[in-house]
This record gives C-alpha cells, sequence and structure tokens, in this order.
C-alpha cells in the first residue's frame, strides 16, 4: 500500500489520469444540497492507475464520486459568508465495509491565489479527480473533505481570502464538516464519526486551528490531527520574517500582510510599501497564480524598496502595544494544550516553513501538558536519503498522514 | 407531423464525392457522373443548370421524380493514434458500411413567353461516418485486434443536407438564356464521439439543425444549334448547426452535463464549366469542369453555450484545423439515343479537398475515380422511365508518422460507394 501511494504521488505529483468505461446516458446529478462535480467508477479509476504501472493489479481501487456543496460560515468579524467545499466519497465500496460508514478526513489545502486551484472548482471545471482525495479516497477508502477557504469557490470575488487567519480558516473547515454531515444524512451516504484532520502548510495551520476550536467548543471529536508543516507559531514567523533582509516568497508575505491589515481594520498602506499597497488588491484578486504574482513584488522585506512599509517594521520591533505583535499572538495555534492526538509532520530540508516551527509547537504543546503530541520529520521516517523542500515534502507529507490515518480506522473498524 | 416527415425525407446523410459534396441529384446527373451541364434534358435541368429550363421545345409542364440507393464501403484504417508525445495507441479499426436511399424531386413549369421557372428537392450534401468498436474483431489485413479507437473521433459523424431550390430562367436571345434561383438550405447534424483522451474516459453527443440560405445563377450560349456551352454557379451557404442545451451532452467518467452548441461548416461555392456537342439529334458529348471552393473550410469548431471542463476543451473544444484545399473534378459523359431509350456512359476524375495532414476519422476522403452509366426508357410521349449506376473508387491513404497533424499514423483502404438511382419522368 505504502509503496502503491509513493508511485503514485511520485509520479503524478497527485494530479489524476483517467481510465475507461461505458457511459449511455447523463448520469442523475440530482443531490440535495450539492452537486455532483466528478464521478469517476472503481473500475475508471483501476483501469487507468493500472495502466499508468502507479498500482499493482491486486490493489483495492474505489470510485471517486465528487460533490460540491455550498454552505454558510463565520469570517473574522463574525459576519457570515457563503462559501463552498468538496466531497468526496469512494464508491463501489463493498457492502460489509459501507455498513460501518466512511471516515472522514478534512483535508485543509495548502497556500493558493487562483479561484481555480480551489478544491471544488478544480473539479467543476475539469470533471476529472484531482490531488489528495484520490489517495485518501479511492485508494484510502476515507471519505475526504477540502472547503476551498473564504475568499475561493462560491466566495470568489465577494471577500478577500484569510490567509493565516485563525478564526476564519477554523470556521470554514468546521462549517464544512457540519455542512458535510448534513448533506450526507440527506443524501443516504453512511458515515461514522470517525473524523481525521489533516493540511498541508497553509492547511496544517488551518487544521490546527481547526482542532483548537472544535476542542473550545466540544460538539464534535476529533480521532487524529496530522497538521503538516504550517506556520502554527505566527508570531515567531512573524519575527522572523520580518528581521530577514529578503523574503523567498513575496507573494505569501504580501498576503499575509494584506489579510491582517483587512482582518484587523487598518490601512494596507500602513503595513505594505506603495506601490504594493494598491496593486494588491487586484494581484491576489483571485484570477493569478503566484508563478504572476512574485514577479510584481519586491523581494526585500522592507526599506523604500521593500515589499513592507519600514514604519510597520520599525513599530512591530520597538512598539510593545502594536496591533501586529497582538494580531500574531492572537493567531498563534501552537501555544495550546490539545487533548485529541496531534502528529506534526514536517520536513527538515523545508525552505519556506522552517521545521523548526514544528519543534517549537511540539515543545510548547507538551510543556503545557499535552500528552500526545509527536513530532514526526518526514525524511526519517520514510527512511529518504536527502531533505526535502516545501514544494517537494506535500506529497510524502500525505502518504504519511494516510498511512497512520489508515492504521487507526483499522484499530476501531477493523478494516 | 408532416413538414417532419418532408424534411426527414428529403435529407440524405452519406458522402460519394470530394468532401461532403453529392453533385449526382437525378437519374441523367448520375448516370452521366455530373457531366450534366451543358446539355440538360429533362426536369432536372431546374437544379444543374436553370438556364437551359427556356430552351426546351416542350411547352409543358416536366418533373421528374427518383430515389437512389447508396451503399458507401467501409473504410479500414491499420495504424496508431498519437494524442501526445507520451500517448501513442493502436488504432485499427473499420467503420460501418452504410446503406440509404435518397429521394429527389424536379419541376419544371410550362413557359411564360421568355420565361420558364421550376424547382427541386435534393440532397446536396452529407455525410455519415460511424466507427463502432466491436471487442473481439480483427481486422482482414492484419489480423489484428481491432480496437476502433476512432470512437473517440467519430462514433458517429453526420451531416444531412437537403435543399429546395426554386429557379427561373429567361431567354435574352435565341441563343442565349440565363437562369438563377435561391437556395434553402436545411440541415441536421449529428455528433458522437466516445472513448478515451489522454487516459480520459469522456464522450460527447450532439444533435443540431439549422436552416440558411444562397443563391445559385447559370448561364447557357448556343453558337451553334447542336453546341452547348455552359457556366453554372451555386453559392456558398455556412451551415451553421445549433444545438439547444437538451441536445449537446458532455461527459466525463460517469458524469454528463448538457450544454447549448453550435458548430459551422461550409456548404462550399462551386462554379462549372461545360461544353457539349450533339451529332446527328441522337449522340452527344459533354466535358465538364467544376471548381469547389472548398478552401473555406479552414477549421471545425465547436462552440459551446457555457464554459465547459476543461479537461474536455482539447478533445471537444479546441478548434480543429481543416484548411481544406479548392478541388477541380473533370468530367465526360456520353449520351446515345436509339428508338426510345437513350444510353448514358460517363468518366469523372474527382479530387479530394482534404490535405493529408489535416486527414480525420470522419472523413478520410481520397482522390476518386468515378464510372457510371444508365438507361432511360420511353414508356409513351408523356412518361419515362430509367436506372442508372455510379461506382466510386477511392485511393488508399498512407500517414507516416508526423504527416497528419491530427495524428494519426497508418493506411485507410477501401472506402468508395456504389449508387443506383431510378426514376419516373412526366410531362402533363
Amino acid at each position: 500500500m505504502n509503496r502503491v501511494i509513493e508511485k503514485i504521488l511520485i509520479s503524478t505529483n497527485i494530479i489524476f489520469v483517467m481510465g475507461c468505461g461505458n457511459i449511455s446516458k447523463p448520469a442523475d446529478t440530482r443531490v440535495k444540497g450539492g452537486e455532483v462535480v466528478v464521478d469517476f467508477s472503481s473500475k475508471m479509476m483501476r483501469d487507468n492507475l493500472l495502466q499508468k504501472g502507479l498500482i499493482d493489479k491486486n490493489q483495492i481501487v474505489f470510485g471517486y464520486r465528487a460533490y460540491k456543496i455550498p454552505y454558510t460560515t463565520t469570517d473574522e468579524h463574525g459576519d457570515e459568508v457563503t462559501v463552498s467545499g468538496l466531497f468526496v466519497i469512494p464508491t463501489g465500496v463493498p457492502s460489509s465495509i459501507s455498513k460501518l460508514g466512511l471516515s472522514m478526513v478534512s483535508d485543509d489545502h495548502g497556500t493558493i491565489f487562483a479561484n481555480d486551484d480551489a478544491p471544488s472548482v478544480i473539479a467543476s471545471n475539469s470533471g476529472t479527480p484531482y490531488g489528495a482525495p484520490i489517495l485518501l479516497t479511492s485508494l484510502g477508502g476515507f471519505a475526504t473533505l477540502q472547503p476551498d477557504y473564504i475568499g475561493f469557490g462560491d466566495s470568489y470575488k465577494k471577500h478577500y481570502h484569510p490567509f493565516v487567519l485563525k478564526k476564519s480558516l477554523a470556521s470554514t473547515t468546521i462549517d464544512f464538516i457540519k455542512a458535510v454531515k448534513n448533506f450526507a444524512y440527506n443524501n443516504h451516504i453512511l458515515l461514522n464519526n470517525q473524523l481525521f484532520l489533516t493540511g498541508y502548510s497553509e492547511g496544517g495551520y488551518a487544521s490546527m486551528a481547526t482542532l483548537q476550536k472544535i476542542e473550545e467548543e466540544g460538539e464534535l471529536t476529533v480521532d487524529m490531527a496530522i497538521p503538516m508543516a504550517g506556520p502554527y507559531d505566527v508570531n515567531l514567523t512573524a519575527y522572523g520574517v520580518l528581521s530577514s533582509s529578503k523574503l523567498s516568497v513575496p507573494s505569501f508575505m504580501a498576503d499575509f500582510g494584506y489579510a491582517y491589515a483587512k482582518a484587523y481594520n487598518k490601512d494596507v498602506s500602513t503595513v505594505l510599501n506603495e506601490p504594493y499597497a494598491s496593486i494588491l488588491p487586484t494581484l491576489i484578486d483571485g484570477s493569478k497564480t503566484r508563478e504572476f504574482i512574485d514577479p510584481e513584488l519586491s523581494y526585500d522585506t522592507t526599506g523604500t524598496t521593500g515589499l513592507f512599509n519600514p514604519t510597520f517594521v520599525d513599530s512591530f520591533f520597538k512598539d510593545s502595544n502594536f496591533w501586529f505583535r497582538d494580531a500574531v499572538i492572537e493567531n498563534t495555534v501552537s501555544n495550546w494544550s490539545p487533548k485529541t492526538a496531534v502528529r506534526l509532520l514536517h520536513c527538515q530540508g523545508d525552505d519556506v516553513i522552517p521545521y523548526a516551527i514544528s519543534q517549537i509547537t511540539e515543545a510548547k504543546m507538551k510543556g503545557m501538558g499535552a500528552e500526545d503530541v509527536k513530532l514526526i520529520p518526514i525524511e526519517k521516517e520514510l527512511k529518504l536519503d536527502h531533505n526535502l523542500t516545501h514544494g517537494e515534502c506535500g506529497e510524502y507529507a500525505y502518504k504519511l498522514a494516510i498511512r497512520i490515518f489508515s492504521k487507526i480506522r483499522e484499530e476501531k473498524f477493523r478494516y | 407531423m408532416r413538414k417532419i416527415l418532408v424534411v426527414t425525407i428529403f435529407t440524405s446523410s452519406l458522402i460519394v464525392a470530394g468532401g461532403y459534396k453529392i453533385p449526382e441529384q437525378s437519374l441523367n446527373s448520375m448516370a452521366l457522373g455530373g457531366a450534366y451541364v451543358a446539355h440538360t434534358t429533362g426536369a432536372d435541368s431546374a437544379y444543374f443548370n436553370p438556364a437551359n429550363m427556356i430552351f426546351f421545345n416542350s411547352d409543358k409542364n416536366i418533373m421528374e421524380e427518383g430515389l437512389t440507393f447508396v451503399h458507401l464501403n467501409e473504410n479500414r484504417f491499420i495504424g496508431q493514434q498519437r494524442l501526445s508525445p507520451t500517448d501513442i495507441y493502436d488504432a485499427n479499426g473499420t467503420s460501418e458500411v452504410e446503406n440509404k436511399s435518397i429521394p429527389y424531386f424536379h419541376y419544371i413549369s410550362n413557359p411564360i413567353g421568355n420565361f420558364r421557372w421550376g424547382m427541386s428537392l435534393t440532397a446536396p450534401a452529407g455525410l455519415k461516418k460511424r466507427w463502432i468498436a466491436k471487442p473481439n474483431r480483427y481486422t482482414i489485413d492484419t489480423s489484428e485486434l481491432e480496437n476502433a479507437y476512432q470512437e473517440l473521433f467519430a462514433k458517429e459523424f453526420t451531416l444531412r443536407v437537403s435543399e429546395f431550390n426554386p429557379v427561373i430562367s429567361y431567354k435574352i436571345l435565341d441563343n442565349l438564356a440565363i437562369g438563377g434561383g435561391v437556395r434553402v438550405i436545411y440541415s441536421e447534424g449529428e455528433v458522437y464521439n466516445n472513448g478515451n483522451y489522454v487516459n480520459l474516459p469522456i464522450k460527447r453527443e450532439m444533435q443540431g439543425n439549422s436552416v440558411e440560405y444562397g443563391y445559385n445563377l447559370a448561364t447557357t450560349y448556343r453558337p451553334l444549334p447542336d453546341i452547348n456551352l455552359a457556366m453554372t454557379y451555386r453559392s456558398n451557404v455556412d451551415i451553421n448547426e445549433k444545438a439547444d442545451s437538451r441536445d449537446t451532452n458532455l461527459y466525463i467518467g460517469n458524469l454528463g452535463k448538457q450544454y447549448s452548441a453550435n458548430v459551422k461548416i461550409p456548404l462550399p461555392a462551386s462554379l462549372n464549366f461545360a461544353i457539349s456537342k450533339t451529332w446527328l439529334d441522337r449522340f452527344s458529348l459533354e466535358f465538364d469542369y467544376e471548381r469547389t471552393y472548398w478552401s473555406k473550410y479552414k477549421s471545425l469548431d465547436f462552440n459551446y453555450g457555457s464554459k465547459i471542463p476543461s479537461a474536455l476543451v482539447e478533445p471537444f473544444d479546441s478548434p480543429k484545423i481543416k484548411n481544406w484545399k479548392d478541388t477541380d473534378t473533370f468530367r465526360v459523359g456520353a449520351t446515345l439515343k436509339k428508338d426510345n431509350i437513350t444510353y448514358m456512359l460517363a468518366y469523372a476524375k474527382d479530387e479530394t479537398p482534404i490535405p493529408k495532414e489535416y486527414i480525420s476519422y470522419e472523413l478520410p476522403d481520397s482522390d476518386a475515380n468515378i464510372y457510371s452509366m444508365g438507361l432511360r426508357i420511353d414508356i409513351n410521349d408523356n412518361l419515362s422511365w430509367g436506372v442508372a449506376y455510379l461506382h466510386d473508387e477511392k485511393d488508399d491513404i498512407n500517414l507516416k508518422a508526423g504527416e497528419n497533424k491530427n495524428g494519426i499514423i497508418g493506411k485507410f483502404s477501401k472506402g468508395g460507394a456504389d449508387l443506383i438511382s431510378t426514376s419516373f419522368s412526366y410531362e402533363f
């Protein structure tokens, strides 16, 4: 199984491939509260994966049916926003397993800038399986939940994306879990109560924020959370970035500064230098990918030619009452003690979110009394002979997460 | 209901000439392989050269009604289909044999001074090509298993066209006449695709129709009583097949969605120059040159009413380059009238408009030699009956790797067609 997943991840970069099948008339896509956007039978999935040499002929492969589900959540200010998410279920599941219900994996996606990269948008536009749900659902047999986040999908161009802001990211995820449960009930999809949380990069941060809010609210129960390579300690991240002379990925930090200014009702030009403050709303309006945004921004952190306003940076370091200091502390998700089992997956060669962030998070949580938090260095766990960058690491991180989730499910449901 | 029946009866779907045009629309025209422009003798003059109508000696109404049976041979393809540099598949396949019957009708009124009017109901163009996978069928040529990859491109590609063509003729001088009319074109198109595109199971179903208009012109000059010089022109008509959202389905995997759609293809203009000479009122010889302006057909571009899934854009939405070329067709036909029987014999060399680099499965057309013959028997002064046969023999097409822009590598063989037509002519 692990070898299979690794082959698929490496070979396809989690972008999907298809099989063949007989189709004679339009499928009945009527569902209550959502829309079928992808539907591939287990035979199609299996034929294609076999054709590509990505699975063994004895490998069990499930079908892939994806629904786009609209729902309502709240933003940083508590205002309601209509958003959307992608819910993917395996089809062709043996009745002995389906009677037990599907275990859910809430998978928060990483940083995106283009609306076309949002999970439900990709599915609607391409009509094909894509990304982590291929592994989680078609090979793993999990129901996969991927919220688009505020600013993407149904809220595209209606709301800015609250980048690394914990309240709205957590709300978006939790409200989607609830919406999916309701959707599944209305459409006779049997789910069990096993819920896992995961996500990579911004998704890692979002999944940690989600877990924290779930534990605060007490309404849902999480079996395990596996946040991966997230900037959990936003305070530390801000110090690290603003004290560096150069930015490795200016679009990330520009989005970060923009979202915080909007969330805390500050003028964007007090955070970012001109012309960046003025052009940023257009650059990150969801129509462009990061590759088009970065060249328009400065790679200098601050100064007259830099991205961040020098006054903003100066205040951050010198003024203990500066609003941004409070904001990054408020949005840090590493300084609490989760009761749920947490596995922090991170690559030691991460060049965007330093591995040290996860080390510090593990240490803080344990120091605050958490009993089941563990950092797993991915390269070491997978016995790789080289370190992986942030971009390379995601595929391997998912591989490991699925292995862990599958083991826990097997312990509980014996499949 | 009646309207639908009429349309259905007079709508053809085949291909017997270069491209998808069907020149033969009457018994005489088929027997003479289309060498029937300068020396036209029946009600079918309304279609082939309306200028000639006014030269008829008869002052009666003339009509012809007939039926053509068409047998389209299968196309065989042995070779590969390249979809991308890394996706090359065996694509052996055999298209379906098609048998169709097409009625036609021509009418010429009695003369009114120097005028005469007429009308024709014909099927001037058509195409039907079906590549349907048959499990475990082996090609005869190679004993290789067929997979009919062509289903992806043309599980069925059908174009049915009918034309209502009212015309008028005017005699300017005793040896010079002109004619012309309006072309009312009704068409129906059906496209079905089904297969894998770069490992993606996809399918398209589309049914559309359209009504379009054009015109035709003709002139005949008789320098001597037994010599006819004629020129005819039929205008281009762009057929814009429109399908509403109930008639277009696109599928990926198990999921189908409905779209409105349209696709435009030209019914090309054609220009004919012909000369005929008659000896002793019994034997006629006609030479005909036809220029068909297929270069109007630049691309086949399906447009959809709303955005389609990105995975389907390349196979189903991106324009398919055609870049067809204008063609020349040369025809020679002989007519011998003996007692109450008219014998006809002809040969034509028909050029395909399709460059090898743009040949596709829906129309693997090649140059053709056309042989035809027929006879007409006068039963009495007012009634005649006849039969004609035409054999259309297509050349094989060999496509080397890299030669075809649609990624086809291999050999098309067979093809061609056999037609039999029978009709009654009546004067009253």
